[in-house]
């Protein structure tokens, strides 16, 4: 009996210990069918773009929104010079970065050409999957501005084309500045621009906001104003500069603002944001360029003939300061495992690299061409009726070379979210200032595992 | 010997070879989907890895990040917040609704079962959309009401609430939108729980002489109480691997002050692409909530038996 049973449970050892070699088996087996064993083989190269006279086949492109419709438009043109490669514009923007970089880890399902935030480029150029474009873009070099093709850049090569760049001015409305008495040329410096808010905000009987700025923007507004004063997040060896002389003087016109009581606290493209495009809830909107075709989609009246937005430009943050700052922007990138890289670049480069394609673009979509020789074409210096007949575009190409870079670094999207929530927390708690950029560049050391920049206050301070 | 039982052991696979085959895709199923990732997330805990690049070993490293990471703490803070704002009210109106429609007197019981059922098989952008319009600050059907009372009763002295504009409601938003979809679900299963319970009891606490408010307290609620631990464990569970609902109500703002783990979990994986920290994270905070769990199960078994 005991012989019996101890010959069974050997049985059940060896079932047990077979069940197991099978699960791992299966386990690996699935891995090895499935081509993905994942950070076990090197990094992989990334495959470079060579330029072709006759590119052909067909290009899947992944965009979103209205730059997806920009891109449909352009494919007629394109075809008229490259007939033999068909282009689908896939504009199921979901989660659409997400998505493509699983398809970039997997090595299969990515596109042949991917928009990209210009923010979240040097992540995805990071991982080492897009096309080196080297050597067919190197010598557009000087066809683009500094602060947008520095981030599309790394050791030297090329991985992205700048497309679209948000330079920012105020778009305001008429009516409300003529009603009480506002004259946009005299607001130079954003001391200005919340005293006139004040002077609106008084006399309609608090009715009248200066402009939309809830928590969620917080970070937008900051990163714009932090350009006007060249601070940094990160410095060109991406240490954390966060917490220096530029941040502390941004956060100080925030917090004027704030106190003033010129923001309405709403959410951007909430449906306050929205109603107050077509309402006297809001009397300014301090935003890129791109903003523009949200306020010219959404304004109801001008079709009758009435126009009552204008332009000026962006408060500096000092007399003789820089009007100029960037918000926003994206690129196309090419990746590595595309098949067709000849007919991605050809599409790219009509798109992005050729005057027409993204002057173009601007008159349709008001994507602001990234590419400088487009912003001297018609489409970009006309006048725009919409504006009262302002030449819009020459206002917001003026200066764009002052532009000061930020230098974005693989980590940026997660250094966003740390900055984004201790702003939030800081206006939903009083705003004291004090140290706070002391204490948030900590935790975004302990958090990145980035080095903090010699160039911090921590250190001068200590010193002095 | 050994080799009789190797032999033997053989032979019963070649002689079972069938039934292998047939539960076969059970297990290839299984090992392909939960076993694999469920240890390949074990090793990544260990790893700094974002999917691409080769990965590197850090040992202890993730956990240690653990301590630093405030948005972490947060986030599970305000997972302990909405959950305490949504489930007591969620449980109370599940068996209130669930005692109504168990009443025989009620007329078109299966259309109010349906009626309360539908928010939990809505889809959720369809919800996102209809609640943006309710929580509006200032077009908002639900501030207009407020003000609509505030008119009638100026004493009150109501203003606007920002509900997803403001860091101190947009949890409470959340726990809203969360109490209206989930409600009808968990009053389905307490439904279940009270047609289980014989009419017997009732009719014998009725000859006692009890009235309704005795019936519930003394028959209904301890005979309910399985139900009650199983709805509430659902809805623990459901707090912190919660991610619809926040992500398209409020993406976790402003800034992260609505921000459960569940989202967290997401950002870190799929917007960070840090999926050795994420492991980690996941591991760490998926056997706290087993440990939790088996505490209050142990916690409910004792008090049964000391009754």
């Amino acid at each position: 009996m005991l012989k019996t049973f101890k010959h069974h449970t050997h049985s059940i050892n060896k079932i047990t210990v077979a069940r197991i070699s099978l699960f791992a088996c299966m386990a690996l087996a699935s891995l090895w069918f499935s081509g993905c064993m994942p950070g076990t083989g090197e990094p992989s190269v990334p495959a470079v773009v060579t330029p072709s006279l006759h590119p052909s086949g067909s290009i899947t492109v992944w965009s979103w929104n209205i730059a997806a419709k920009s891109l449909m438009r352009l494919i007629p043109g394109f075809n008229k010079l490259y007939p033999d490669v068909k282009v689908n514009v896939d504009m199921t923007g979901a989660q659409m970065q997400t998505r493509l970089m699983l398809s970039l880890a997997c090595g299969v399902g990515a596109p042949q050409v991917s928009q990209l935030q210009l923010t979240d480029a040097p992540h995805y150029i990071d991982t080492g999957r897009l096309a080196d474009l080297t050597p067919v873009a190197a010598q557009l070099r000087n066809s683009f501005p500094d602060y947008l093709w520095e981030n599309c850049e790394k050791n030297g090569h090329v991985y992205a084309i700048p497309w679209d760049t948000g330079p920012c001015a105020v778009f305001y409305k008429r009516d409300i500045f003529q009603k009480y008495g506002i004259d946009p040329k005299k607001i130079d410096t954003w001391e200005d621009y919340i005293q006139a808010g004040e002077e609106i905000l008084r006399k309609s009987g608090g009715k009248t906001k200066m402009l939309p700025l809830g928590l969620d923007s917080l970070e937008n507004m900051y990163l714009i104003i932090l350009q006007q004063v060249r601070g940094q997040i990160f410095d060109e060896q991406g240490r954390i500069a966060i917490n220096s002389k530029a941040s502390q003087e941004a956060l100080a016109i925030i917090k004027e603002m704030r106190k003033a009581g010129i923001c309405s606290d709403v959410q951007m493209f909430s449906q306050e944001f929205m109603a107050g495009i077509n309402d006297n809830s809001i009397a300014t909107y301090p935003s890129a360029v791109w903003l523009a075709g949200t306020i010219r989609a959404t304004t109801k009246d001008f079709g009758l003939g009435k126009s009552r937005w204008g332009v000026f430009r962006l408060p500096a943050v000092t007399k003789g300061g820089l009007h100029v700052a960037n918000f926003g922007g994206s690129v196309l990138v090419i990746p590595a495992q595309c098949n067709n890289k000849a007919a991605a670049w050809a599409f790219i480069k009509y798109a992005l690299c050729s005057r027409k394609g993204q002057a173009d673009q601007y008159r349709n979509f008001d994507l602001f061409p990234a590419y400088l020789p487009a912003q001297k074409m018609p489409q970009v210096t006309e006048q725009d009726k919409f504006f009262g007949g302002e030449r819009v575009g020459v206002l917001f190409a003026r200066d764009i070379s002052k532009i000061s870079k930020l230098n974005i670094t693989p980590d940026w999207a997660e250094a966003s979210t740390y900055i984004e929530e201790a702003l939030s927390d800081w206006a939903a708690n009083g705003m004291h200032s004090r140290n706070f950029f002391g204490k948030l560049e900590i935790r975004m050391q302990r958090r990145l595992g980035d080095p903090i920049s010699p160039q911090s206050l921590r250190y001068s301070e200590n010193n002095g | 010997m050994k080799n009789d039982t190797e032999s033997q052991w053989r032979r019963d696979i070649i002689k079972y070879r069938h039934f292998y085959l047939f539960i076969s895709p059970f297990f290839i199923l299984f090992a392909a989907f939960s076993l694999y990732p469920v240890l390949f997330s074990l090793f990544l805990s260990f790893m700094k890895w974002n999917g691409l690049t080769q990965w590197k070993w850090v040992g202890l490293g993730n956990f240690t990040s653990m301590l630093y990471d405030d948005i972490l703490w947060r986030s599970l803070w305000n997972t302990l917040i909405i959950g305490l704002l949504y489930i007591p009210p969620m449980m109370i109106l599940a068996f209130i609704f669930a005692q109504v429609l168990n009443a025989e007197w009620l007329k078109l019981r299966a259309f109010y079962r349906a009626a309360l059922f539908l928010p939990c098989v809505t889809p959720m952008v369809v919800i996102a959309i209809v609640f943006s319009l309710i929580f509006s600050s200032e077009k908002g059907v639900l501030n207009y009401a407020i003000m609509g009372v505030g008119h009638m009763l100026p004493f009150l002295h109501l203003k606007p609430i920002p509900w997803l504009e403001s860091e101190s409601w947009s949890k409470t938003s959340v726990a809203i939108l969360v109490v209206w979809r989930w409600t009808g679900y968990n009053m389905i299963i307490m439904l279940a729980g009270l047609q289980g319970i014989p009419m017997e009891y009732y009719e014998a606490a009725m000859v006692d002489g009890a009235g309704v408010w005795e019936r519930v307290k003394s028959v209904t609620m301890p005979l309910m109480r399985p139900t009650f631990a199983f709805c509430g464990l659902l809805s623990l569970l459901g707090t912190v691997y919660m991610f619809d609902e926040i992500f398209v109500l409020t993406n976790g703002g402003p800034g992260v002050s609505s921000m459960n783990f569940g989202l967290y979990l997401f950002n870190l994986s799929f917007t960070d692409f840090k999926f050795g920290y994420a492991s980690c994270v996941a591991y760490t905070v998926a056997v706290a909530v087993f440990f939790i769990t088996l505490a209050g199960l142990r916690i409910t078994r004792q008090r049964e038996e000391a009754k």
